[in-house]
């Protein structure tokens, strides 16, 4: 017994020091940023490094309401990634529950096609986007960035939500069927509630694709709309870097997604169908 | 078998469902190959038949959620072949349940009230007393997750029974339930349609299930209807040889002989069949139950190949030539291995097939 004991121990802790230095690995940058963020310009450059310092608030202050403020670009982020992601919802909700349910000619092409979109790298993409757009006359528009980012986000939001409704069983719309629900009424009040956790994945994801982008947005984006990724850049010259500035724009720039990671969170554990059908249900 | 009250009913009933010439394929499977079917107004109908057979087919079919290639349904003389599920006021409990796991048991019951338009202030209400017939009315505020296995098939009961369907269709109902708590709910099902009088259409595999729960039931294999009739007229009376060998546990002994007037012969026994009129003489299958064949007297050589102590009776397994014959002694003695009996069989109770098409000879 006690030697079970020794050697649990030891695998625990083998683990745990693993995964500690894992975790230091991945959060170090942010803790840096967060490090950096309090600094003055001059402090940051100090070598060696100080580990104590004067922290000041003044970065913050200056990104955000400062001759060059991200302010502007926070709120183009916003609405550039909150109306692809609500635009990605009400387009790929139904069309997942086509491909799952429906018996359309031309499925598995079609399912294909989708998916095909999403293999072409991005970079081939940027100068037929910009010849396109410019043709349209959508350069440097909402209309235009928000379209090309439904290009990316819908395939990838369709397929997520087809395997998140494939799994739950036929018999409960076939039920709402005979419950005198039509195909709309068991979709709202049967399929969805029960997704709820795969739109939620879908949402975070979505927004976090369209709010991290830069590619895109410095090629076809401009002065009406430049998201804070290409703002950001304002703190990056030829001449010199604002390390503490662009550190607390990009923490700045985290907070939104945070928010929602946590409260997206509460609804993936919620959307789980444990128990409705024996044996079936995401377990 | 229907009790006068019933027949009554019958006559100016709701829920008269007729099939006729139902076909069904999948790919190149053929489900269904004609199905006519004929259930009367508040009749409690079986479909039984092994797994594959084409039962839970016809279900679908019933319910709207299956569309047949060809043929023609109607129920109350409305064609309704081509009707969507929710159009037919049809009522099901899936072999799963279905209910619906992200409500309540109040909200699962009181769905297809709320989908049919009943007013909201008349829905809990109902819910209560469809939840009080199948003694639910204390869970309501639960999810389908937290009952158990009964009380989950309970609640896919109540929400079926709710709404007054003209036709309720139980799909293995008990099949998910320990055998203990099927045995129970079979007489509170049986129960429960008698209160409801809705004509009720119940798939099984179960043979047992069927003879004991049905006022009539449709025997199907392999994606046919053999035989229709009373749980009485199918097991003393099976069309032919495949309902025999299906029906009553253990089954039917079948055996090689030939007949000679009124005189069948099995090796060197021979016995009369008085009530046999003009069939012309040849080789039959001999069909008898285990429970109707005797020990002792001058009957069929027997050696004991297998005894099985069932506590009030015994089960034996005979060997005569190739053949097994299942006898069911209604005591327990003992045997010694390989000892050798002779076996009679009660003419009354023998059935005669045609060995090529396995029809019925009648006696």
């Amino acid at each position: 017994m006690k030697n079970r004991d020794s050697t649990k121990y030891l695998r625990n802790a083998t683990l745990f020091a693993l995964a500690s230095i894992l975790l230091f690995i991945w959060v170090f940058p942010l803790v840096w940023a967060v490090v950096v963020s309090l600094k003055s310009e001059a402090e940051v450059l100090a070598y060696p490094p100080r580990i104590i310092f004067e922290a000041t608030a003044q970065n913050f202050k200056d990104a955000l309401f400062g001759g060059v403020s991200i302010l502007p670009s926070l709120i183009t982020s916003l609405i550039v990634s909150t109306a692809t992601t609500i635009l990605t919802i009400l387009i790929a909700v139904p069309a997942a529950y086509a491909f799952a349910r429906l018996e359309l000619r031309g499925k598995k092409w079609l399912g294909f096609y989708t998916l095909a979109t999403q293999m072409v790298p991005p970079v081939g993409l940027v100068i037929p986007y910009f010849l396109i757009l410019n043709k349209v006359g959508w350069l440097d528009s909402y209309q235009g960035m928000i379209t090309v980012y439904l290009t990316f986000s819908l395939p990838f939001a369709i397929w997520l939500l087809v395997s998140y409704m494939e799994d739950i069983p036929r018999e409960m719309e076939e039920a709402a069927f005979l419950d005198k629900a039509n195909r709309f009424q068991a979709l709202w009040h049967v399929i969805l509630p029960q997704v709820r956790g795969g739109i939620a994945v879908t949402i975070i994801f979505v927004f976090l694709n369209a709010w991290n982008e830069f590619l895109f947005a410095v090629q076809l984006g401009g002065n009406t709309v430049r998201p804070v990724t290409v703002a950001m850049y304002n703190f990056v010259s030829v001449e010199q870097t604002l390390w503490a500035k662009l550190s607390a724009a990009a923490l700045i720039a985290m907070v939104p997604m945070i928010i929602i990671g946590i409260t997206a969170q509460k609804q993936i554990v919620k959307g789980l169908t444990v128990g409705a059908v024996k044996g079936g249900g995401r377990q | 078998m229907s009790s006068p009250m019933n027949q009554s009913k019958r006559a100016h009933g709701r829920g008269r469902v007729s099939l006729r010439g139902i076909r069904k394929s999948f790919g190149t499977f053929e489900a269904l190959k004609g199905i006519d079917l004929d259930i009367e107004p508040v009749e409690f109908f079986a479909l039984l038949g092994p797994s594959g057979s084409g039962k839970t087919t016809t279900l679908r079919v019933l319910a709207g959620l299956t569309p047949p290639d060809e043929g023609l349904m109607t129920v109350d003389g409305v064609d309704v072949t081509h009707s969507q599920p929710g159009e037919r006021d049809v009522a099901m409990v899936f072999q799963n349940y279905a209910l619906y796991p992200h409500m309540t048991l109040e909200a699962n019951i009181g769905f297809p009230l709320k989908m049919d338009g009943v007013p909201k202030n008349q829905i809990p209400g109902m819910v209560r007393d469809a939840a009080a017939k199948v003694k639910i009315d204390h869970l309501l505020h639960r999810r389908p997750g937290q009952l158990s296995g009964g009380q989950q098939q309970r609640c896919a009961l109540a929400r079926a029974i709710v709404r007054q369907p003209r036709l309720f269709l139980l799909d293995e109902p008990l099949s998910n339930l320990d055998a203990q708590l099927r045995l129970e709910t079979r007489v509170e099902l049986k129960k429960l349609q008698r209160s409801l009088d809705v004509t009720t259409v119940y798939v099984t595999h179960d043979q047992e299930e069927a003879m004991t729960i049905a006022d009539r039931m449709a025997v199907f294999l392999d994606g046919s209807i053999v035989q229709v009739g009373t749980p009485d007229e199918v097991f003393n009376k099976p069309s032919n040889v495949d309902v025999a060998a299906f029906i009553g546990s253990p089954s039917m002994n079948l055996i090689e002989g030939h007949l000679n007037g009124k005189t069948v012969s099995i090796g060197d026994y021979r016995f009369d069949l008085p009530k046999l009129s003009n069939h012309p003489s040849g080789n039959v299958i001999v069909g008898i139950r285990p429970s109707h064949i005797a020990l002792g007297g001058a009957g069929l050589t027997a050696n004991l190949y297998l005894s099985e102590n069932l506590g009030e009776s015994m089960l034996l397994n005979f060997k005569v030539g190739d053949n097994l014959i299942k006898v069911r002694l209604p005591e327990v003695r003992s045997f010694t291995d390989n000892e050798v009996v002779h076996l009679t069989f009660d003419s009354a109770h023998v059935h005669l097939f045609d060995p090529k098409s396995g029809i019925r000879i009648d006696l």
